[in-house]
C-alpha cells in the first residue's frame, strides 16, 4: 500500500498531472474565495475542461477543486466577515472578530494550516479505510443498499431545513425527476407523454447543473437590487504577514479539539448526502460545547477557527472513501466527480481501488499534494482572492453560465441535454422561491435509480419484505433512519438555532 | 455593437463557404461514434481503442459519444435520426435486434448502412465462489432439485438474459432473474453473493484464477487456449454458441464514397495488432467482416433472434 | 381562508402527484419482473401526495397576516431582472443549434452582461463586446481544439 502511494506521487509531480491538479486546486480556491460561488458550482464549471483529458488528469483536477474549495472561503470568511462557500459559515464566527481585532494574518493562518491539518488526517483516513472499507461494501445486497439510501435521506431531510415536512417534499420530488422516462428494469417509457425529449429520462448532470447554476446565479442577481451588504471591503490594505511556526503551535497545542473536530468532518463526509456545509456547523458546535470557555466563542477565538476549518478539509476525504468504496456519491460535489469518472469508462464502486489501484492511489496522491498546493497559493495570493472576490456579476454571470451549457452539451453531445439544463434551471428557481430546501432535492435526484434498482431486486431475489429488516445491516441502517427522523423532530422542537444559520445561504 | 454583429457575421459566412468546399474531402472534421451504452461498459471498453485505432486510418479525431438509456435504444433513436454525412457512427451489437422484437424500439436494423464487423466475443456461464458448485454438472442437479430458485443476474431481454434462457432450456432447467444491468454491477453482486450465477466473459478470467469466482461452461466453439479447463456447452451436450458480436454502422443513406472511405479505415483499424491486444484483454476476439458480408451476417442473426424471442415468449405481438 | 404560499404550492404537488398515480396505473408490465413499473412511482407519489396534504394543512392552521403590499419598486426591479435573464438564457439555448455555438456565444454574453447591467459608457461598451467575443473564442479553442469536445455547429450559418 505505501509504495503504491509513493509510485502514485510519482506520477502525480509529473507536470502532466501537476498542472491540472494545481489550476483544479487554484480554481477551487478562487470559487470558493467568491462569496455566492459554491464548490459545487466550481466543480460544474470545471467538468467540460476534463472531458477531454486522461482519467487521472480529470480526477486530479476535479480533487484539487474540492480541496481547494474547502480552504478558500475561510480568506472571505475572515477577512469580510461574509462566507465564501456554506462550508466556511461557522469560519465567519471567531475569524471576523480576530481579524478586525487587529490579527487579520493570525486568522487567515490559523484557518489555513489547521484546513491543511485537517485535510491531511482525511487523506490518512481516506487511504487506511478505503481498501476495508470497499470489502465490507462487497456484502452489501440490494437489501442494505436500499436501507443505507433510505437513512441518508431521513437525515438530509431531518437536517438541511426548518420545515421537515418541506425537507420530505424535496426529497420526493427528486426521487420523481428520476421517475420519469424509462424504467429501469423494463425500459417501460413513465410519465413521458409520448415526448422524444423525455424518453430516455432526464439525465443526471444537466438536471444538477440546472438546478444549482440557476438557483445560485438568480439569487446573486436579486442581489444586484438590493443595497450592496456593509462590511464588503472589510479589512483592505491588511498585511497578512506572521511567524508561522507560532500559528502551527497554536493548532498542534489543542490536539483533542484538532482530532474530535477532524473526527466530526470524517464522519460526515462518509454520511452519504451531508456535505461540509453541515460538518463545519456541527464541529463548531461540538468545540463549544466541550469548550472549558464556551462564552468566548464568537469574540474571534482560535478554538472556533480551527474547529471549523479542520472539519471542512477533512470531510473532503471522508466524501472520497464514500465514492470509492461504494460507488455512491455522498454529495453534489462527488456526484459530479462520479459522473465525470462514469464518462471516462470508470465504474466506481467496492472493486474500484482494487481493479483501478493507479487510479485509487491518483487520487490520494492529487489529494495529500493539492493540500500542499493550497498551502502555497494562499501564500502568494491571499489579498489577491479579496479582489477577486469584488468581481462584478454582470461579467462573471455569463461566463459561468456559457461553461454550465457547454458541460450539459458535452455529455452527451446533443442540445437535448442543453434543453434540460434550462428546464430544471426553472423548477429549480421556483422551488428555492417556494422555499423547498434543494439539498434534499438533489439527494434524492442522486439516489434515485439506484433506490428503484435495489429496491425491485430485492424483490426479485426474494420475495420476502422482512428481509430489509431481518438482514443485521439493512435492519441497522433502518433502525438509524428511525432514529434520526426521531432525533430531527426532537430537536425542531427544542431550537432551531443552528441549523437556520447554515440555510440561510443557498446551501447545497 | 452594429459593426462588431456585421463583422462576425461576416466571418460566419467567410467560414461557412470555405466549409463546404472542403466538404469534398471526407473527413475534414472530427467524427462522433454513438457507443448507445454508458461509459465503462464492455460496448464502450471495445470501442474505445476501436476509435484510437480508426482516428489513425481516417486522419480526424473519431469522438465516442456515451448516448446511453432505455436499453439502448436511446442512442439508436438518435443514430437514426443523425444527418448521412459519415461525420456520426453508431456502435451496435445483437441487442439491436432483440429491443426490436422486444417491443422496445421501433428501430430496426435496416435503418442503418453496415460498415463493418470489428469483434466477437464469447459469452461465459459464470458462477459465484459462495455457491457450492465447482462444476457445470453439480450446478445443473441442484438447479433441477430447487427450479426457479436459483438466481441469475441479468439486464433483462438483453444478451446477458438470452444466454441463460437459452441454457434453461437445453438443459430444462428454470431460474430466477434478478436486474442488474451491464457487467460490473453483476460482477458486484456476484462477488458478495447476491446472485448464484451470471453471463460474463473471459475479462473475469482474474477473479476466477484469484477463486473469487467460477466459469462453468464457455459458449463457443472450441475451448479457449486460455483458459482450457473451462467446458464448452457443446461438450455438455447442449448444442449453444453464443458470442456478442459488435460493429459499426452508419446512417441509412450516407454516400456511397463516404462509406468505402469508412470501411477502409475501419478494415486497416481492426487488423491492427495494438487492436487484437486490447481485444485480448477484453476476452474479445478481433473478428473483421466487410460490410457486404457484415450486411449479410446482419440478415443472418436478425432471423435467428426473433426466432430466440420467439421461442422465450418474449417477443411482442 | 387564505392560502399562502405553502398551502398553494402544496396544492398544486398535490394535485400532480395525484394525477400521476392515477397515470402509474396504465403502465404495462412485464411476467419476468414480480412488481411492474408503477409500483416504486406510486411508493414516491403516496408519499409526495401525503406530505403535500400536510403542507397544506400546516398552511391553514397558521394565521396569515394580511396580504403582502403590492410589490416595492425595489423587488419589481428585480423581477424584471430575472425574467430577464431566463429570456436571454432561452433565447441562447434556442438559437445554438442555428447559429451555432461561436456566433450564439458572443450574442449571449453580450446581451446578458448588457441586461445584469447597461454599459454607460464607450469604454464599457468595448469591454462589453471583448468580453463576449474573448468568451466564445477561448472556450470554442480550448474545447475544439485541445479537449475535443465537439460543440454545436449552426444549422443556418454552417459555423
Amino acid at each position: 500500500m505505501f509504495d503504491l502511494l509513493v509510485q502514485a506521487l510519482g506520477t502525480i509531480v509529473q507536470w502532466k498531472y501537476l498542472l491540472p491538479l494545481f489550476l483544479g486546486t487554484l480554481a477551487g480556491i478562487v470559487g470558493g474565495a467568491l462569496p455566492g460561488v459554491t464548490i459545487t458550482m466550481t466543480i460544474i464549471v470545471v467538468l467540460p475542461f476534463t472531458f477531454g483529458l486522461d482519467p487521472l488528469q480529470g480526477l486530479a483536477a476535479m480533487t484539487g477543486v474540492y480541496v481547494g474549495g474547502s480552504a478558500g472561503g475561510l480568506v472571505t470568511a475572515c477577512l469580510l466577515g461574509i462566507p465564501g462557500t456554506p462550508s466556511a459559515i461557522a469560519t465567519t464566527f471567531d475569524g471576523f472578530p480576530m481579524a478586525r481585532n487587529g490579527a487579520p494574518g493570525r486568522a487567515v493562518w490559523l484557518g489555513v494550516w489547521s484546513s491543511f491539518f485537517g485535510g491531511l488526517l482525511g487523506g490518512l483516513f481516506l487511504i487506511v479505510v478505503t481498501g476495508p472499507l470497499a470489502a465490507i461494501a462487497l456484502e452489501f445486497g440490494p437489501w442494505e443498499y436500499f436501507s443505507l439510501f433510505v437513512l441518508a435521506m431521513a437525515m438530509v431531510a431531518g437536517l438541511a431545513e426548518d420545515s421537515l415536512i418541506k425537507g420530505l417534499i424535496s426529497t420526493a420530488i427528486g426521487l420523481l425527476i428520476t421517475v420519469i422516462g424509462s424504467d429501469p428494469i423494463t425500459a417501460v417509457p413513465r410519465f413521458t407523454f409520448g415526448s422524444e425529449l423525455i424518453a430516455g429520462g432526464f439525465p443526471f448532470l444537466p438536471v444538477l447543473i440546472g438546478i444549482f447554476a440557476f438557483a445560485q446565479i438568480l439569487t446573486d442577481v436579486e442581489k444586484l437590487g438590493a443595497p450592496k451588504p456593509a462590511g464588503a471591503g472589510g479589512i483592505a490594505g491588511a498585511t497578512l504577514s506572521i511567524s508561522h511556526p507560532k500559528v502551527i503551535g497554536e493548532i498542534l497545542s489543542r490536539p483533542v479539539l484538532l482530532l474530535w473536530s477532524t473526527l466530526v468532518g470524517i464522519l460526515i463526509g462518509v454520511l452519504p448526502a451531508i456535505g461540509g456545509s453541515a460538518a463545519n456547523m456541527l464541529a463548531y458546535d461540538q468545540a463549544r460545547k466541550f469548550s472549558r470557555r464556551p462564552r468566548e466563542f464568537g469574540t474571534g477565538i482560535p478554538e472556533g477557527i480551527i474547529a471549523s476549518e479542520s472539519s471542512n478539509n477533512a470531510n473532503v476525504g471522508g466524501s472520497l472513501v464514500t465514492i470509492m468504496a461504494f460507488g455512491i456519491p455522498g454529495d453534489a460535489v462527488t456526484a459530479v466527480m462520479l459522473g465525470a469518472m462514469t464518462i471516462h469508462g470508470i465504474q466506481s464502486g467496492p472493486l474500484f481501488v482494487s481493479q483501478h489501484a493507479a487510479l485509487a492511489y491518483g487520487i490520494y496522491a492529487s489529494y495529500i499534494l493539492a493540500h500542499l498546493l493550497m498551502v502555497l497559493i494562499l501564500a502568494v495570493g491571499a489579498l489577491f482572492m479579496i479582489r477577486i472576490a469584488s468581481l462584478r456579476l454582470s461579467m462573471l454571470a455569463p461566463i459561468v453560465l456559457v461553461l454550465c451549457v457547454i458541460g450539459a452539451y458535452a455529455l452527451n453531445n446533443t442540445m437535448q441535454s442543453v434543453y434540460v439544463l434550462l428546464l430544471f434551471g426553472v423548477v429549480g428557481y421556483a422551488l428555492v422561491k417556494a422555499g423547498f430546501p434543494l439539498a434534499p432535492l438533489i439527494l434524492g435526484l442522486i439516489l434515485g435509480d439506484q433506490i428503484e434498482l435495489n429496491l425491485v431486486r430485492a424483490i426479485m431475489t426474494d420475495a420476502d419484505p422482512w428481509m430489509f429488516v431481518t438482514r443485521p445491516i439493512s435492519g441497522g441502517l433502518l433502525a438509524c433512519a428511525v432514529l434520526s427522523v426521531g432525533l430531527a423532530l426532537w430537536q425542531h422542537r427544542r431550537h432551531r438555532r443552528t441549523m437556520t444559520a447554515a440555510a440561510a445561504e443557498v446551501d447545497f | 455593437m452594429g459593426k462588431l454583429l456585421s463583422t462576425v457575421f461576416a466571418v460566419a459566412l467567410a467560414t461557412a463557404i470555405t466549409g463546404t468546399a472542403a466538404g469534398q474531402q471526407y473527413p475534414d472534421r472530427p467524427v462522433k461514434m454513438i457507443v448507445p451504452w454508458a461509459a465503462g461498459g464492455d460496448t464502450d471498453n471495445i470501442f474505445r481503442p476501436f476509435a484510437v485505432e480508426l482516428q489513425k486510418h481516417l486522419g480526424q479525431p473519431v469522438v465516442i459519444a456515451n448516448v446511453a438509456g432505455a436499453s439502448g435504444t436511446v442512442g439508436a433513436r438518435e443514430a437514426k435520426a443523425a444527418a448521412p454525412d459519415g461525420y456520426t457512427l453508431y456502435a451496435v451489437h445483437d441487442y439491436i435486434h432483440l429491443v426490436h422484437y422486444a417491443g422496445i424500439t421501433d428501430v430496426k436494423y435496416t435503418d442503418f448502412d453496415p460498415i463493418c464487423l470489428v469483434s466477437a466475443t464469447p459469452s461465459v456461464l459464470t458462477a459465484s465462489a459462495k455457491t457450492p458448485w465447482k462444476t457445470w454438472k453439480e450446478m445443473a442437479e441442484d438447479a433441477k432439485k430447487r427450479p426457479g430458485q436459483i438466481t441469475v443476474g441479468a439486464t433483462l431481454g438483453s444478451t446477458s438474459h438470452i444466454f441463460p434462457a437459452l441454457i434453461e432450456k437445453a438443459a430444462g432447467i428454470k431460474f430466477k432473474y434478478v436486474s442488474y444491468d451491464g457487467l460490473a454491477p453483476r460482477m458486484n453482486a456476484l462477488l458478495g453473493g447476491h446472485i448464484d450465477l451470471t453471463d460474463s466473459n473471459l475479462t473475469q478470467k482474474g477473479k476466477v484464477e484469484a477463486g473469487l469466482l467460477r466459469f462453468l461452461a464457455i459458449a463457443s466453439e472450441k475451448r479457449n487456449p486460455d483458459m482450457p479447463d473451462v467446458p464448452t456447452l457443446k461438450e455438455l451436450g447442449m448444442n449453444i454458441v453464443f458470442e456478442v458480436l459488435r460493429g459499426v454502422v452508419v446512417p441509412k443513406g450516407t454516400p456511397a464514397p463516404v462509406r468505402a472511405k469508412l470501411g477502409d479505415a475501419c478494415a486497416k483499424a481492426a487488423k491492427e495488432p495494438a487492436f487484437a491486444q486490447s481485444m485480448k484483454l477484453q476476452g474479445t476476439t478481433a473478428a473483421y467482416l466487410d460490410a457486404a458480408a457484415y450486411a449479410k451476417f446482419l440478415d443472418k442473426i436478425d432471423g435467428e433472434n426473433k426466432a430466440i424471442m420467439t421461442e422465450l415468449g418474449l417477443i411482442k405481438k | 381562508m387564505r392560502l399562502g404560499r405553502d398551502g398553494i404550492a402544496g396544492l398544486i404537488l398535490l394535485g400532480s402527484s395525484l394525477a400521476l398515480l392515477g397515470a402509474s396505473f396504465d403502465l404495462p408490465s412485464l411476467p419476468l419482473v414480480p412488481v411492474g413499473p408503477g409500483f416504486y412511482p406510486r411508493i414516491v407519489l403516496s408519499v409526495l401526495a401525503a406530505a403535500s396534504v400536510v403542507l397544506v394543512l400546516q398552511d391553514i392552521a397558521r394565521a396569515h397576516a394580511a396580504a403582502p403590499a403590492a410589490p416595492a419598486g425595489a423587488a419589481r426591479r428585480v423581477r424584471v431582472l430575472v425574467a430577464g435573464v431566463f429570456a436571454v438564457v432561452g433565447a441562447y439555448v434556442f438559437l445554438m443549434p442555428l447559429l451555432g455555438f461561436r456566433v450564439a456565444t458572443v450574442l449571449f454574453v453580450g446581451g446578458l452582461q448588457a441586461a445584469l447591467e447597461w454599459p454607460r459608457s464607450t469604454r464599457q461598451w468595448t469591454a462589453l463586446a471583448v468580453v463576449a467575443v474573448a468568451t466564445s473564442a477561448v472556450t470554442y479553442l480550448v474545447f475544439e481544439r485541445y479537449l475535443l469536445v465537439l460543440l454545436p455547429r449552426g444549422r443556418w450559418t454552417g459555423f
